[in-house]
């Protein structure tokens, strides 16, 4: 008992004996830790945005476990458009899907050689030379790979 | 005999285009950050853009063979590879046995699956028949022993 009222003492000078005063305060130091937790909460989800959705295009990722999923052919233009997008010799011209690649939009053929690389970095596998040469359009390339996923209409 | 393709046998700029490949991801197995890659791959670049517009052959021969010869002396111990090609670690993991395979399933088994075979029958002769619209009749096998 006597040390409840040494403590009641001690709290007085903080905490006004009043109920009315003592309300704000405490509402004030709630609000505080609240605002502290959107600001960790915006902080984190901004970093998701950036992560997942470079180029405006939702990334989605893999995993080894879990089932395959199949992209569609909707997805599978969707992604060759945007990593001929991120090609730096293509990111200014109007990009569509019958446009040859050297004809058209004047790449050399090392440079098709670096926009098939980029395609097997993004679909994950290896484009033989011999395919890689007749590969000339984004939609030979979109052909191609539902081909080798196995994908159709 | 136009339009059979030469196998093995490649142009001079498909040559160039391959060595070109292949030293690039030789660099990405070297360096590991996106940034460095870049930086030693337009310098690469470079490289070869500078004797593009050579037009004596024989000197463009030359240059293949020094440039083939750098990349063998300087390629990396551990090269990289996607997983499903050569050298991978899934290459070859999944085999998928061959469509012709089914044809020689035991009667019994496929009894078990009355419908697919009966379908499978039909489209087979409708194969043949369509290849035979297109390509002429088969020719008959003489019998040989």
């Amino acid at each position: 008992m006597a040390a409840a009222t040494i403590a009641r003492s001690a709290l007085k000078g903080l905490l006004r004996s009043s109920t009315t005063v003592r309300t704000p305060v405490v509402c004030r130091l709630s609000t505080v830790a609240l605002q502290q937790k959107f600001r960790s909460i915006n902080a984190a989800l901004k970093t998701y945005n950036t992560q997942y959705h470079q180029n405006g295009v939702q990334r989605t990722q893999q995993y080894t476990t879990g089932g395959h999923h199949k992209p569609s052919p909707q997805e599978i233009e969707e992604r060759v458009l945007k990593v001929c997008k991120a090609y730096d010799k293509l990111s200014c011209v109007k990009l569509s899907v019958d446009c040859h690649f050297i004809n058209d939009l004047g790449l050399d053929s090392l440079d098709h050689v670096e926009v098939i690389m980029a395609m097997e970095d993004e679909f994950g596998f290896e484009i033989p030379d011999g395919d890689a040469e007749r590969l000339v359009r984004p939609k030979d390339i979109i052909q191609y790979i539902a081909d080798k996923e196995d994908i159709y209409e | 005999m136009a339009q059979v393709p030469l196998y093995g046998v490649k142009t001079h700029a498909q040559k160039v285009c391959s060595l070109y490949k292949r030293a690039l991801r030789n660099l990405e197995a070297y360096y590991d950050r996106r940034n460095v890659y870049r930086y030693q791959a337009v310098l690469l670049r470079d490289r070869f853009d500078k004797n593009a517009k050579v037009t004596d052959m024989r000197k463009a021969v030359e240059l293949l063979k020094e440039g083939e010869e750098e990349l063998f002396l300087t390629q990396h111990p551990i090269p990289r590879a996607f997983p499903t090609s050569q050298g991978g670690v899934a290459h070859a993991r999944v085999v998928t046995p061959p469509d012709w395979v089914i044809d020689y399933w035991h009667p019994l088994e496929k009894a078990h699956f009355p419908e697919y075979f009966k379908r499978r029958e039909q489209r087979k002769k409708e194969f043949i028949a369509m290849w035979e619209k297109e390509h002429g009749p088969a020719e008959k096998k003489e019998e040989k022993h």
